[in-house]
């Protein structure tokens, strides 16, 4: 039986979001989640952006593609558990989401203007937020499927948490904006797709413009724009749509952290921006935590002879600081979110990829084995 | 081996969490203790470096730390601002532009704008005189984001280049790449730690900025390292005892891992590795970061 928020969430359901800046394990976090849930019998999907092959290994696929695999029941019978459903996983591709998208959308003779327009380069592949943006947008599409009783996002590591849910409203300024409606007017009404600078509106403002990025770089923006223009209402329902999946409540949102007190500032702020936007933070989960070394480890390491004593309390004293740093670090973060659950997951002795790992880590999220 | 004095700007990256802050922090003040006027710039964070030397945040001005050192958080709209103004020269000619509506607009959507003007103020900075035709800063240190927001960042000139039709931007994107290219100039220094995916993402990095933005990997640094402590003989005289053979075979496991990290790194990297041990400390501060420095003291100066 789970002791932990997760436990209930991942019966419940139907999407989880695993959050947080880069190197704090959230891909890991992500895999275990759904191998949890697939092992208790809710048929899920891992998605993940992160490229670390070995993770693809250890679920016995030799690489993750833009397409759904399903794991094979026999890696996951090495584990002495027999799944009860089905679980797959896949890697995000950007760049062919991207491709996928416009191809479905855009009304046909716009097609491959917008696919070879640089800005359209640029979007899919390097704009900040578009990462993002593109991430919750396939999330929305597999969760109207609903091919998953479980869907598990494992988000692009961004700096700035926040970025995250920045990128639907970006991504839909971009394309549905008053000023650059009423600075292409004069060019829609035309119908023209050569833009002079003199239909860019041809104020103060756009000559000054111009003087920073060049004439034709406005021009081929206002050109991409107008191409994608016919797709504005198809986005804005879309992104409308991923808006409100976020704050359904059959989503929930995970927070992967470090036990430092550098990330305390992100995670808080982090946490107080999903509330403020109605999303359920379901736990915060503090990884790779170092555990105080018991007391009876020092009563026998006293029994040693001298030489190795003093080597192995030295190691026990390094322990004890690194536990303790943690330890700070976690009442920090517990004073500074009071009403999210916490759960700590120790720090394995080696990396986490293999089954066997993900399923020890697993045991620690759902509380089935706690840090003493 | 020449060393990273021999450089004028030093750019330190490698995977989230690796510390590359902690490295960049204690190359800065050790560039600053050799006597340069050094400046150590971070993009876009919450200033770990400040906060590592102990001293106010710095936020997006130049601010002055202690001699020769001096620190900024590099942010994307005060950079655009500074940009803007030494394009347009006038304050009030800025306001009527950049405050105008349509023209935030566009800014905010012009592939990789804010990206250009960041490193364009970092490289601004970089070649800054002062009165006397001195250089304004001899080191630049830049703290770069994680691995692939610093080849995102990084390869931001060469993707205008190809980008945008010849122009201003074009022309600021030349002049850019030409210092970040130049081995006279730049040294990239990669930091991992002794665990597998930090490894391969520094080898990544590696790769990445050899051949999309050709910057050659000076060193790598590989940091929290284990120095071993427990032979063989230790291990078999604890076996009895299992809780504290765990203990002491996980202190060996990560020396062991440290060792092979570090063959790793320098045989795929064609570069030199310097060790930095995990420092034990209750809060990390000045004083880590100063032992941090001496060990980075080969890779500073170049001898062996």
């Amino acid at each position: 039986m789970s002791t932990t928020s997760l436990g209930p969430a991942l019966e419940k359901k139907r999407v989880l979001v695993c959050v947080g800046s880069g190197g704090v394990g959230k891909t890991t976090v992500a895999a275990t989640l759904g191998l949890r849930a697939a092992v208790d019998g809710r048929s899920s999907l891992v998605c993940t952006i992160d490229p670390a092959k070995r993770l693809a290994n250890s679920l016995g696929l030799s690489a993750l593609g833009n397409a759904e695999t399903q794991v094979p029941a026999k890696v996951l019978e090495a584990l002495g558990v027999r799944p009860k459903a089905a679980l797959h996983a896949m890697m995000l591709d950007m760049k062919q989401t991207w491709d996928e998208l416009i191809t479905r959308f855009a009304p046909p003779e716009q097609r491959e203007r917008i696919l070879s327009n640089r800005f359209y380069q640029s979007l899919s592949t390097a704009l900040a937020g578009s990462q993002e943006y593109i991430a919750l947008e396939k999330l929305w599409e597999l969760r109207r499927r609903s091919d998953y009783e479980l869907i598990v996002l494992d988000t692009p590591p961004t700096a700035h948490a926040l970025d995250f849910l920045d990128a639907p409203n970006r991504i839909l300024d971009f394309l549905d904006n008053e000023a650059a409606k009423w600075l292409l007017t004069p060019a829609l009404k035309a119908g023209k797709i050569g833009l002079s600078l003199f239909n860019l509106g041809s104020t103060y403002a756009a000559k000054t413009l111009s003087k920073f990025t060049g004439v034709e770089t406005l021009q081929e923006l206002s050109s991409f724009m107008l191409a994608i223009s016919s797709m504005n209402e198809g986005f804005r329902e879309r992104a409308r749509g991923v808006r409100e999946l976020l704050k359904d409540e059959q989503t929930g949102f995970v927070l992967v952290t470090a036990p430092q007190v550098e990330r305390l500032d992100e995670v808080t702020h982090f946490q107080s921006l999903l509330k403020q936007n109605q999303m359920e933070v379901l736990a915060l989960v503090v990884n790779r935590v170092h555990p105080l070394p018991s007391p009876a480890l020092w009563e026998d390491a006293a029994r040693l002879t001298q030489a190795r004593r003093v080597k192995v309390e030295e190691t026990l004293n390094e322990l004890r600081v690194l536990a303790e740093q943690d330890a700070a670090a976690i009442t920090q973060l517990a004073a500074a979110c009071p009403n999210t659950p916490i759960i700590q997951v120790p720090r394995f002795e080696l990396d986490v990829h293999d089954l066997t790992a993900l399923w020890r880590t697993g045991r620690f999220l759902l509380g089935d084995e706690q840090i003493s | 081996m020449p060393g990273l004095l021999d450089k004028r700007l030093w750019i330190v990256s490698g995977k989230g969490g690796v510390g590359k802050s902690t490295i960049s922090a204690a190359l800065a003040l050790r560039s600053a203790r050799a006597g340069r006027r050094t400046l150590v710039c971070e993009v876009n964070t919450q200033e770990r470096i400040t906060r590592f030397l102990e001293r106010p945040a710095a936020g997006p001005t130049l601010t002055l730390l202690e001699e020769n050192l001096w620190a900024v958080d590099v942010r994307p709209q005060e950079a655009m601002r500074e940009y803007a103004l030494m394009v347009l020269r006038f304050e009030t000619l800025y306001k009527t532009v950049f405050e105008n509506r349509v023209v935030r607009y566009f800014l905010r959507f012009i592939p990789s704008l804010q990206e250009l003007v960041m490193l364009g103020k970092i490289l601004y900075h970089l070649q800054e005189k002062l009165p006397d035709g001195r250089d304004r800063f001899e080191t630049i240190v830049l703290d770069a984001p994680a691995t692939g927001h610093a080849i995102t960042f990084l390869n931001v000139p060469h993707v205008l280049l190809r980008t945008v039709p010849p122009g201003p931007m074009s022309r600021e994107a030349l002049k850019m790449r030409d210092l970040l290219v130049d081995p006279q100039v730049t040294a990239a220094v990669l930091v991992a730690m002794p665990e597998e995916l930090p490894v391969n993402e520094a080898l990544e990095l590696h790769a990445a900025l050899r051949d999309k933005v050709q910057i050659r990997t000076h060193a790598a640094v590989l940091n929290g390292s284990f120095p071993e402590r427990f032979s063989e003989g230790d291990l078999e005289a604890l076996s009895g005892n299992p809780e504290l053979y765990r203990v002491v075979k996980a202190h060996h496991d990560r020396a062991a891992q440290a060792v092979l990290a570090e063959t790793k790194l320098e045989r795929n990297l064609h570069a030199p590795v310097y060790t930095v041990p995990r420092i034990f400390v209750p809060t990390f501060g000045r004083a880590a970061i100063e032992q941090v420095m001496g060990h980075l003291e080969p890779l500073v100066t170049g001898s062996p």
